[in-house]
């Protein structure tokens, strides 16, 4: 199971209320059905990353609570695990080590960890990889081992920050098809936050439409078109000219 | 000695990324052992060149020493020794077994005194990872760090008397601080998000302590150990100067009170290649035990 729900998420950064506090995000709800696919789409600065944070643990709400199956989250865990821009994997373990890693931490036994281990080298294709440290791995590779190291330990709900800005155009494209994919074989529920607007209704279920600082949710939009998602249809074009808009709106100056 | 306490922080490795197809595990052990052994040939040969300077300083040394000294003032040859002199003392001295007598003598101080200097890794961790402790201990260690490790020896002759526990405190104080240093540097400079992916997959505080904190600083880590052994090996020698009976330090000094030049540049000779054995040989190890840090592998 994995349903998300976030209630009245509110998030300041120093004193409130003093003339140096900054407000991160002002009262955001919205809920993520299980094994649906999330992304919150704004402009940096606008509090997604923050909120990611909140999510993973890594940072305490000023108000609010973000639940998962009604169980609110307090600190990091395999139950709600992020996937970093810049991958995060630790250098001097190899790929298997990395992907094993989660597992050696909730403590199953060794002839299970392999298999799993095994299972989700093959699930993101590296195949034959198992032993190649991440500086000898390109980008698009690197970002696969994060993601299977993040699968491994089968968790409620996966967070990803950007997780492809670092690539160039066509192996983002390429990585998101790939994501799709391998959601579609693992389901999970995922919040994904992002900044592009094709990343987003490429691979999305629903997007929550963040506003500039202090971050609030300005629309939440259910994605209701097929998968594959062509990039040409007329009601893709239509909701990237709705999305483009609304972000439009939040440009400039206030 | 303190200036070189800090070594250039490596920063977390990045490597060119290589295209997904031709992403294979390419490292230079997996060459065969008899290419390798030609490379190395072929790498040597090629350096001879670079010795030429070397080889006429060391003609216009033995021609100083035998020809020029000797006719304006025989006296003062005996200051100079030739090369020739020098190789035939250090064939003796091997001979006899007295240099290898002192050597063993100096590296086991160097390696007790390591045994305890190896302290400051633990405490270096600790400092840099728990801000109260580093601010508590920190005060401390800033008043003792600039203070040379020879400035204790008074002090520590009154302590331990003269002997192996006053060299080996010497030695100990030589390394500790650079070790100190480099390991505080290593633990804060771990990506942050390496520490939030591990908590992230359920790592519990002591593990991200051991498999993260300490993994992930000990490429800075062995530099420190690397600068420490180093700096040690140099109060070494200027503590045997004061007080031992063995060592190479004590050799070189005994030499002098019986104008033995030739001895005594044996004995320099000896400690500044023993010096450089113990680099390369961390440099070595560190590069085949890391293979993952890129940044220690220069």
């Amino acid at each position: 199971m994995g349903r998300l729900a976030v209630r009245g998420l509110s998030k300041v950064y120093g004193k409130r209320d003093a003339p140096n506090s900054i407000t991160a995000l002002r009262d955001v709800s919205f809920e993520v059905p299980n094994h649906q696919f999330c992304a919150i789409l704004g402009h940096s600065g606008c509090g997604k990353t923050t909120l990611l944070n909140i999510a993973a643990g890594f940072e305490q709400p000023t108000a609010g609570v973000v639940l998962v199956d009604d169980v609110p989250i307090r600190e990091p865990g395999w139950q709600n695990t992020m996937i970093f821009q810049d991958y995060a994997l630790f250098p001097w373990m190899s790929v298997y080590q990395n992907i094993v890693f989660g597992l050696e931490m909730k403590g199953w036994p060794k002839h299970k960890r392999n298999g799993i281990t095994h299972h989700y080298i093959d699930l993101v294709g590296l195949e034959g990889f198992a032993d190649t440290y991440p500086h000898q791995l390109s980008g698009g590779m690197r970002q696969r081992v994060a993601i299977a190291r993040a699968l491994a330990v089968e968790p409620r709900l996966l967070l990803m920050d950007e997780p492809f800005a670092a690539l160039d155009a066509q192996n983002r494209s390429f990585m998101q098809d790939e994501l799709v994919r391998i959601w579609q074989r693992e389901p999970k529920t995922v919040v994904l936050v992002t900044h592009s607007i094709d990343e987003a209704i490429k691979l999305s279920d629903c997007i929550a439409v963040m506003t500039r600082r202090p971050g609030r949710v300005k629309e939440f939009i259910q994605v209701d078109l097929p998968r594959p998602r062509d990039e040409d249809d007329s009601a893709y074009l239509k909701l990237k000219r709705h999305l483009r808009n609304l972000i439009h709106d939040e440009t400039g100056d206030r | 000695m303190q200036s070189n306490h800090l070594a250039p922080i490596n920063g977390p490795e990045r490597s060119v990324p290589i295209d997904d197809a031709q992403a294979l595990p390419a490292s230079p052990a997996a060459a065969p052992l008899g290419v390798r052994l030609r490379m190395w040939l072929f790498g040597a040969v090629s350096a001879l060149p670079n010795l030429i300077f070397l080889a006429v300083v060391i003609l216009f040394w033995q021609f100083i020493s035998k020809v020029w000294l000797p006719r304006i003032d025989p006296q003062m040859s005996v200051l100079m020794p030739a090369p020739t002199t020098i190789a035939v003392t250090a064939a003796g001295m091997i001979a006899s077994g007295e240099l290898f007598y002192h050597m063993i003598a100096s590296l086991k101080r160097e390696v007790f005194a390591f045994l305890f200097a190896a302290t400051a890794i633990p405490l270096g961790i600790a400092m840099g990872w728990w801000r109260q402790v580093y601010s508590q201990v920190n005060p401390i260690m800033e008043i003792l760090r600039p203070i040379p490790p020879l400035a204790w020896i008074p002090l520590s002759i009154l302590w331990f008397g003269l002997g192996d526990e006053q060299n080996e405190f010497i030695i100990f104080l030589g390394m500790f601080f650079p070790i100190l240093v480099n390991t505080i540097v290593g633990v804060k400079n771990i990506d942050p998000n390496l520490v939030r992916a591990a908590r992230s997959l359920g790592a519990p505080e002591h593990k991200v302590l051991i498999r993260i904190v300490l993994k992930g600083a000990l490429p800075q880590i062995i530099t420190g150990v690397r600068i420490g052994l180093g700096v040690g090996w140099m109060a070494l020698v200027a503590a045997e100067l004061v007080g031992a009976s063995s060592g190479l330090g004590f050799l070189i000094n005994d030499a002098r009170s019986m104008l033995r030049t030739d001895t005594i540049t044996v004995g320099m000779l000896t400690i500044g290649l023993i010096g450089l054995l113990i680099d390369t040989a961390i440099r070595v190890l560190s590069r085949r035990l890391l293979p993952w840090s890129l940044a220690l592998g220069k």
